[in-house]
């Protein structure tokens, strides 16, 4: 088989889904739209694919470099593309998670999270600067260490990122339990762009939520506690430009104040958040101050 | 005509339509806050929040509340059809031209907040003394 470029053949159906989704929030009430945070969602994708496709030669070049170390040759085959998505959505599970968990990943990744709005359009708000957040090139290197061909990665990879479009939505509720138990589903990723303390840092499923259930990062959307999108601290720009960057510059400020080699390295790889006098708060903080909260608030009843 | 250039139109295009009807269906955003409001965005954003004192800005965007619980002092503002809210701590820079109470952030993406406030200069001395 030949492998194609399954994101580029999707745009025009991304194009028709948005546009699907607009109107049957507009006529149910299910979700919502702003105009400025959608055009500010959709210009982050556009601008993602220019600037990806003139850095992807770093990716290309890291993964050429390791190649030759490959354990082994695997060709192209139906069995060979079905395991290697397997692991690839492993893969992709740890990188997302790793994106979560330290600094320099997530000084990338946050422009994902940074619309309060949760629609077909937020899967489109992707990062610009990919090619900073170095540390996530190592999550490539085992799939090519295994021996996949490159173009099977990327091609594997591009159906993950199209499976995750649809899930961007508040328009669909729940899937039946067996659904729900495998797959990952608006309602799980709901949860994952939720800022509520229950639902901080859980579910960073691509495509199989089984990992999350594995690995022990599983948070189930409840009816009692409606998800609230964006960030800790959510952007005040709808700036294509400030909010590709925001998460750069407040790196980049922090690690020109550290004052000793420690701190210059917590404010890298530490959890987004991290100070040295622990002023700011961190989603561990902050869910130990509502467990808190709520155990204080269960005794008074 | 190359795949590239027509991929690169059909996003242009793509976006321009779902920009427009976007538009045609929402609309532009401008909500007011009220006390309540800025109080309920807060109590979302910082667990246990409670509402001491809250000044609400004359165009009903911007407000200022302070935490009973611990005495700490928030911006809330209106983005959108959102709401967003800052802490405000020592080096919150202030200037103030009779109700008009400016506030200059260390913020890449919100650098200042204009309040228009009938007590203006009590909030002022108050944000003094957080930045003492």
């Amino acid at each position: 088989m030949k492998p194609f470029d399954p994101v580029t053949l999707a745009v025009p159906a991304f194009i028709v889904l948005v546009i699907a989704e607009m109107l049957f929030v507009r006529f149910t009430g299910r979700g919502r739209f702003e105009v400025r945070d959608t055009t500010t969602s959709l210009l982050m994708g556009f601008g993602s694919t220019i600037i990806g496709a003139i850095f992807a030669f770093v990716f290309v070049g890291f993964a050429r470099l390791i190649q030759p170390y490959a354990l082994a040759h695997i060709g192209w085959s139906w069995e060979a593309v079905v395991i290697c998505f397997i692991l690839d959505d492993m893969r992709y599970y740890w990188w997302h998670r790793a994106s979560h968990r330290v600094r320099w990943l997530w000084a990338d990744h946050v422009n994902h999270h940074s619309s309060q709005h949760y629609n077909l359009s937020t899967a489109l708000r992707q990062p610009w600067f990919g090619v900073l957040a170095l540390p996530g090139l190592l999550f490539l290197a085992p799939l090519v260490l295994i021996g996949f061909p490159l173009e099977m990665i990327a091609f594997v990879h591009g159906i993950n990122l199209v499976y995750q479009f649809w899930i961007h939505t508040e328009s669909i509720d729940r899937f039946p339990r067996w659904v729900e138990a495998v797959m990952n589903t608006p309602s799980h990723h709901r949860v994952h762009h939720a800022t509520n303390a229950r639902y901080l840092d859980a579910n960073y499923a691509g495509v199989f939520i089984v990992w999350d259930r594995m690995f022990g990062s599983f948070v189930e959307e409840s009816k009692d506690d409606a998800p609230r999108y964006g960030i800790v601290g959510n952007i005040a720009s709808f700036n294509p430009l400030k909010v590709a960057t925001h998460g750069w510059v407040a790196l980049a400020k922090d690690l020109v104040s550290a004052k000793s080699p420690k701190e210059f390295a917590l404010y890298l790889l530490g959890p987004p958040g991290w100070s040295p006098d622990g002023s700011r708060d961190t989603s561990d903080t902050i869910k130990a101050r509502w467990a808190e909260f709520r155990a204080a608030q269960s005794l008074a009843e | 005509m190359n795949g590239q250039v027509l991929q690169l139109l059909i996003s242009v295009g793509g976006i321009a339509a779902m920009v427009a009807i976007c538009w045609a269906l929402f609309g532009r955003a401008s909500i007011k806050l009220s006390d309540a409001d800025a109080a309920a965005a807060l109590a979302r954003d910082v667990p246990g929040f409670r509402a001491a004192r809250t000044a609400l800005s004359r165009d009903a965007r911007t407000a200022l509340v302070e935490n009973a619980r611990d005495g700490a002092v928030y911006l809330a503002l209106v983005r959108g059809d959102g709401v967003v809210t800052r802490k405000l701590s020592r080096g919150v820079g202030l200037a103030r031209n009779g109700d008009r109470l400016e506030l200059r952030l260390k913020d890449f993406t919100l650098r200042k907040a204009e309040l228009d406030l009938a007590d203006a200069a009590d909030w002022e001395t108050k944000l003094q003394g957080l930045a003492a």
